[in-house]
């Protein structure tokens, strides 16, 4: 068996007296586009930012291709962990293009001696980066002028800004947190079609989405992540033919989920 | 024609008057340029350019505020009637300019004069110059608002290089002709006993016509224009610089003056890499000059000094450099634990810190409140760098050597500004600037990068303090009090956060003021305050804004007027 290529083992992330992740485990293999689901508050962006060394889980650990990942973000992408934003954020008052040289950063050798004389390695540094950018901006279908400030971008293309500058960090894994969120059906189909692309240039994507047709349509696994526990885990039939998911997601109020979940634990237990 | 050009959709109720305003505004400034302004000699003189009823003796002999009233009025006309884009601000800047002058002037005159009988017809004798301009200037203003506030012009236009080359080069002359016009008008310190009077008459025509070539697009036409032929502007800018001593500003008074502003422009360009760029509030930072400063007065051979030994001041100025970098690194390295008002804290700690150390002398380094005196001039060749220089047939005022040396100073840490903007560690403090987590989720190791962005700033801050030593003679902690960091930070927000020619201009305005203002004596630091807060007012992102500041802070209506304000507000101020 190849070792996958993020593997998140047991984790539990403590705040206070807050458990927000009991014993979370996730495997993605290479290649693959898994989806992360489950209703607000269940500990999807907390599971992120334990994968990108923001927080360092209470216990367990992150593995990227075997190898454990550092507790620094910083560090997180250059091993090759790229992610972006449930609320975008990229720079607002720097360019598009600036932005994804931003993203480059981690990939390029200028020191500050050549930040500060631009000798010739520091034009052909610059000009590789620029682009390399310029791909990726083309790459996610941003076509428009790239000294716009990117505040002034559409909702959706800076959602795209976002994606191109994680993808300008060379990663093995991208972590997407909620890219379709507030777009209309058709900007939902091309950023399906755009992760879908993504995986095609040997990117492993996790998507954290509420869109369940999104997802379903989407990933080639999905987990169910419920007040921090890991609900379900299986391909989009499995989840979508299970009945918790489905009771989840399709109607029932929220308190008989809660209860549905109470159930779930005797399960296990 | 005159109302087809609103754009912005709310037409003003004045759009059908605007153009008859413009008209008879524009030739009630050239008839109050012409008509007396003072009805009697005043006590402390005749009131300068021939103010009095004396001048119909030569009504032609037009200078100084009636000259420029009378530009201003024939620009005013011919903004109303020739086809230019966005009117309404041209007419409207040069509007603010002729009510500036004229109300600075009539004030003036009535306050010295001794009430309205200075202007009006007491006497049998009439001298409405002041009222007439003061009419013209609203009506200008009224025509302007009727025109309608549209956006600035944008110039297509793109000349081919030889045109390009000469346009660059024609501006530049009258940016460098307008600087020793603005040091020198009024005359020099307290000379002449309306100078503050003088100086913010010019100041409102000038801010009057850059703000009519702001609006009209000349100057963002001439920014594109300057930034494609990047190399030939920084060439002729230099040269221009390298010139002033040859104006009316080359005597000794102006280049000791020109010679501390450089100091404190290149100080402020270290501060901006810090405060404008990686975004750290720096409260402290006038103690690394100071640091600078003490190491190059020690190694000078000054009879005070404490060390024995004496070094040539290239090898001085780096070690002051250097030594003012490390503690910029010690004083930086909080900046990984603590954030924003935080770190403005533990910044502006260090600064007493240094401040009282050196009061006491601390390991005998400072000699404490007796300062370092005493620290012998710089020399090239056997040339002192205080002394007249002659070159031929040439001769060029005391100081002038000190003033080129300081240039390149500005010059050279303009470079290392503009080339690590640019660049991957540039890029990476705007971007901790903007979104620290989302800079560190982007791979950027935030921490060296902040303790780098405090050392370069350091470092650039202890070569400006190793000049200022030499430049001063004296070393003192007096010289780097809490006041000078506010001082220095004042000019960098000023200026334009993260702007390099904001810097510069914000230190010169900071510096150049308080001397022009001097007339003013004890309400002189009062109309100063007055003015930076209304500056800060109506342009919240500095007087030559950064780009990407600029869009975050720029407000619609008041972005196009630049310079006026700021008359407006010494106007105000006055008032």
């Amino acid at each position: 068996m190849t070792t996958p290529v993020l593997e998140a083992r047991d984790v539990s992330m403590v705040f206070g007296g807050l458990k927000a992740l009991k014993g979370v485990t996730l495997t993605l293999e290479e290649g693959k586009i898994v989806g992360l689901i489950g209703p607000n508050g269940a500990g999807k962006t907390t599971f992120f930012n334990c994968l990108t060394g923001l927080y360092t889980p209470t216990t367990g650990q992150v593995l990227l291709k075997g190898n454990t990942l550092p507790g620094d973000p910083a560090k997180v992408t250059d091993a090759g962990v790229a992610r972006t934003f449930q609320n975008i954020r990229l720079f607002p008052s720097m360019t598009v293009l600036e932005n994804v040289l931003v993203g480059r950063h981690v990939r390029m050798k200028q020191g500050p001696l050549a930040s500060l004389f631009h000798g010739p390695a520091y034009h052909r540094g610059e000009k590789a980066a620029r682009e390399r950018s310029r791909e990726l901006l083309e790459f996610v279908g941003l076509r428009g002028p790239d000294d716009e400030l990117s505040r002034n971008l559409p909702y959706g293309d800076q959602r795209r800004l976002e994606i191109a500058r994680a993808l300008a960090t060379d990663p093995a894994v991208l972590l997407l947190d909620e890219p379709t969120a507030g777009m209309n059906p058709q900007e939902t189909e091309a950023t399906q079609q755009l992760i879908f692309r993504i995986r095609e240039t040997g990117v492993s994507v996790v998507v954290i989405e509420h869109d369940i047709k999104f997802i379903f349509g989407l990933c080639d696994s999905v987990s169910v992540l419920v007040q921090g526990e890991l609900l379900v885990e299986g391909s989009p039939e499995v989840v979508r033919a299970d009945p918790r998911v489905v009771e989840a997601y399709l109607g029932k109020p929220p308190e008989e989920v809660e209860l549905d979940i109470e159930a779930a634990k005797g399960e296990q237990a | 024609m005159s109302t087809v050009d609103t754009t912005s959709g709310k037409r003003s109720a004045l759009a059908p008057f605007a153009k008859p305003l413009a008209a008879v505004g524009g030739v009630l400034a050239i008839v109050a340029a012409l008509l007396p302004w003072v009805t009697f000699t005043l006590n402390d003189g005749n009131w300068p350019d021939k103010s009095t009823l004396q001048f119909f003796d030569a009504p032609f002999a037009v200078t100084g505020f009636r000259w420029h009233l009378l530009l201003l009025g024939v620009l005013i006309l011919v903004a109303a009637f020739a086809p230019i884009p966005s009117r309404g601000r041209v007419v409207r800047a040069l509007g603010w300019g002729v009510a500036v002058v004229s109300f600075i002037n009539g004030a003036y005159i009535t306050a010295k004069g001794g009430g309205l009988g200075a202007i009006t017809a007491l006497d049998g004798a009439t001298a409405f110059g002041s009222v007439a301009g003061l009419v013209a200037g609203v009506l200008t203003i009224l025509a302007g608002y009727g025109y309608g506030i549209t956006p600035v012009g944008e110039w297509k236009f793109k000349p081919p290089t030889p045109v390009a080359y000469l346009v660059l080069l024609v501006s530049f002359a009258g940016v460098l002709l307008a600087v020793a016009a603005m040091l020198t008008t009024g005359g020099v310190g307290t000379s002449n006993p309306y100078a503050g009077a003088i100086f913010l008459s010019f100041l409102g025509f000038a801010g009057g016509v850059l703000g009519a070539l702001s609006g009209v697009g000349f100057i963002r036409w001439l920014s594109v224009l300057s930034e494609e032929h990047r190399v030939f502007s920084v060439i002729v800018l230099a040269a221009c610089a390298l010139l002033l001593p040859f104006t009316d500003a080359g005597n000794e008074y102006w280049m000791t003056v020109a010679a501390n502003i450089g100091i404190y422009a290149a100080t402020a360009i270290g501060l901006n890499i810090v405060v404008g760029l990686a975004g750290l509030l720096d409260l402290g930072y006038v103690a690394f000059m100071g640091i600078g400063a003490l190491v190059a007065a020690n190694f000078s051979g000054a009879a005070a000094a404490n060390f024995g030994i004496e070094l040539p001041f290239p090898v001085a100025a780096v070690i002051a450099a250097v030594v003012a970098g490390i503690f910029g690194a010690i004083v930086g390295s909080p900046t990984l634990r603590v954030r924003g008002d935080y770190l403005a804290i533990v910044t502006l700690a260090f600064g007493e810190i240094f401040t009282r150390s050196a009061q006491n002398d601390i390991g005998g380094m400072t000699n404490g409140s007796n300062a370092i005196p005493g620290i012998p001039a710089l020399s090239l060749f056997g040339k002192e760098f205080n002394r007249e220089l002659s070159i031929g047939a040439v001769k060029l005022p005391a100081g002038v050597l000190y003033y080129i040396l300081i240039v390149l100073l500005v010059a050279a840490t303009m470079a290392v500004f503009a080339n690590l903007k640019f660049s991957r560690i540039g890029r990476a403090w705007i971007a901790i600037r903007e979104d620290e987590d989302a800079a560190r989720a982007m791979g950027i190791r935030t921490g060296q990068a902040k303790i780098l962005a405090f050392l370069i700033g350091a470092t650039l801050a202890g070569l400006a303090g190793a000049v200022f030593a030499h430049k001063n003679a004296t070393v003192s902690y007096e010289s780097f009090k809490f006041l000078e960091s506010i001082t220095l930070l004042a000019a960098v927000i000023l200026g334009g956060m993260g702007s390099i020619p904001g810097a510069v201009l914000g230190a010169s305005l900071l510096f150049v003021l308080p001397e022009k203002l001097r007339d003013f004596e004890e309400f002189r630091l009062m109309i100063f305050g007055l003015a930076l807060i209304l500056i800060m007012r109506f342009r919240p992102q500095g007087l030559i804004p950064d780009r990407h500041r600029r869009a975050e802070l720029a407000d619609e209506d008041v972005g196009g007027a630049p310079v006026d304000e700021v008359h407006a507000a010494s106007k105000e101020a006055k008032a």
